[in-house]
C-alpha cells in the first residue's frame, strides 16, 4: 500500500524465498521452536537463524525467548499488506478508467 | 487469471473506439488523464507499437518531474489491443517492478453504445499462491477477495 512501500518490499521478499515459505506454512498450524522448524530443512542452523531474522524483520512472524529456547509465531495481520496493496493497485487503475471516460466522452471540459 | 494477483475491470465507455485508442496513443491526450489531478503528467515518451517507450513522469508544481513510469509495450494492435510491462524498461532492460512487476492488458471492442472497455493486469510473483495454499488461511482470504469483487463491481458499473 502506497504509505508502506518498504514494508510491503521486505513482505514481498521475504516470501520470495522458499525456506521461508516452508517455516511460514509450518507456523500455519501453530507456534513452534527454532529447533523444531530447523530440523525440518537441511541447512545450517546460522543460516537457517539468517531466514528466521529476515522473515521476523519482514514482519511476517514474532519470536520471543522463553528460557533457552526461541519461540516464533505466525503475525497473520502482516499478511493483510499484500490484500491492502492489491486493492490499493485496483482502486488506482478504477479511478484512472474514469479519467479516461471523462476525458473521451468530453475532453473540452477540461482544456 | 490468478484472482489473488490480477485485476479486471471492464466497463462501457459512450465514445467511439477510435477516441478511446487516441487517449491511449497521443501524448497530450494521455497526459490529460493518466495521473490524478492535481498532480501534473508529462508523457516523455510513447511509441505505441511492440518494443516501443512508455515512459511518464509527474510532478506537483509543474517545474520538478520525478519519474512515474518506464515500461515498454508488448502488443500495439491498432483499434483493438494495447499491452505493456514495467518488467522490462523503456530500454529494454529487465527491471524488477516494485513491489512486483505487472503487465497491463487493454481490450476495446464496439459496443451499441460506444466501446466496451476491458482492462486486465497481471502482477507477477509465484509466492503468493503459494502462501495461499501453504498456510491455510483459504477461507479468511477468499471472504477478502469476494469483497474486494463485490466492490469493484459496484464501483465500476456505473
Amino acid at each position: 500500500m502506497a504509505q508502506h512501500p518498504a514494508q510491503l518490499d521486505s513482505v514481498f521478499a521475504a516470501l520470495a524465498d522458499p525456506t521461508r515459505r516452508v517455516v511460514l506454512r509450518r507456523l500455519g498450524h501453530g507456534p513452534a521452536s527454532v529447533g523444531e522448524l530447523a530440523t525440518s530443512t537441511s541447512i545450517t542452523l546460522p543460516s537457517f537463524m539468517k531466514h528466521i531474522r529476515a522473515l521476523e524483520a519482514s514482519g511476517l512472524i514474532h519470536t520471543s525467548k522463553v528460557g533457552r529456547v526461541r519461540r516464533c509465531q505466525l503475525n497473520r495481520e502482516r499478511f493483510d499488506l499484500v490484500e491492502d496493496w492489491l486493492s490499493e493497485q485496483r482502486r488506482i487503475w478504477s479511478d484512472r478508467t474514469d479519467r479516461l471516460e471523462q476525458f473521451v466522452t468530453n475532453p473540452t471540459e477540461h482544456p | 487469471m490468478n484472482p489473488d494477483l490480477d485485476l479486471t475491470l471492464q466497463r462501457i465507455i459512450r465514445a467511439p473506439r477510435a477516441s478511446v485508442w487516441r487517449a491511449w496513443t497521443d501524448p497530450a491526450s494521455l497526459e490529460r488523464w493518466w495521473i490524478p489531478a492535481p498532480t501534473r503528467c508529462r508523457v516523455d515518451r510513447l511509441e505505441p507499437r511492440p518494443g516501443g517507450a512508455l515512459v511518464t513522469s509527474m510532478s506537483d508544481d509543474g517545474a520538478a518531474f520525478a519519474p512515474h513510469l518506464d515500461a515498454c509495450f508488448l502488443v500495439v494492435d491498432e483499434l483493438d489491443r494495447i499491452v505493456f510491462t514495467n518488467a522490462i524498461d523503456s530500454e529494454l532492460r529487465p527491471a524488477t517492478g516494485s513491489p512486483v512487476p505487472m503487465t497491463a492488458e487493454v481490450t476495446l471492442a464496439d459496443h451499441p453504445d460506444g466501446t466496451d472497455y476491458r482492462l486486465l493486469v497481471r502482477h507477477g510473483d509465484p509466492t503468493i499462491r503459494a502462501r495461499h495454499e501453504q498456510l491455510g488461511f483459504e477461507h479468511g482470504w477468499g471472504a477478502v477477495t469476494g469483497q474486494l469483487a463485490r466492490l469493484v463491481e459496484s464501483t465500476v458499473t456505473a
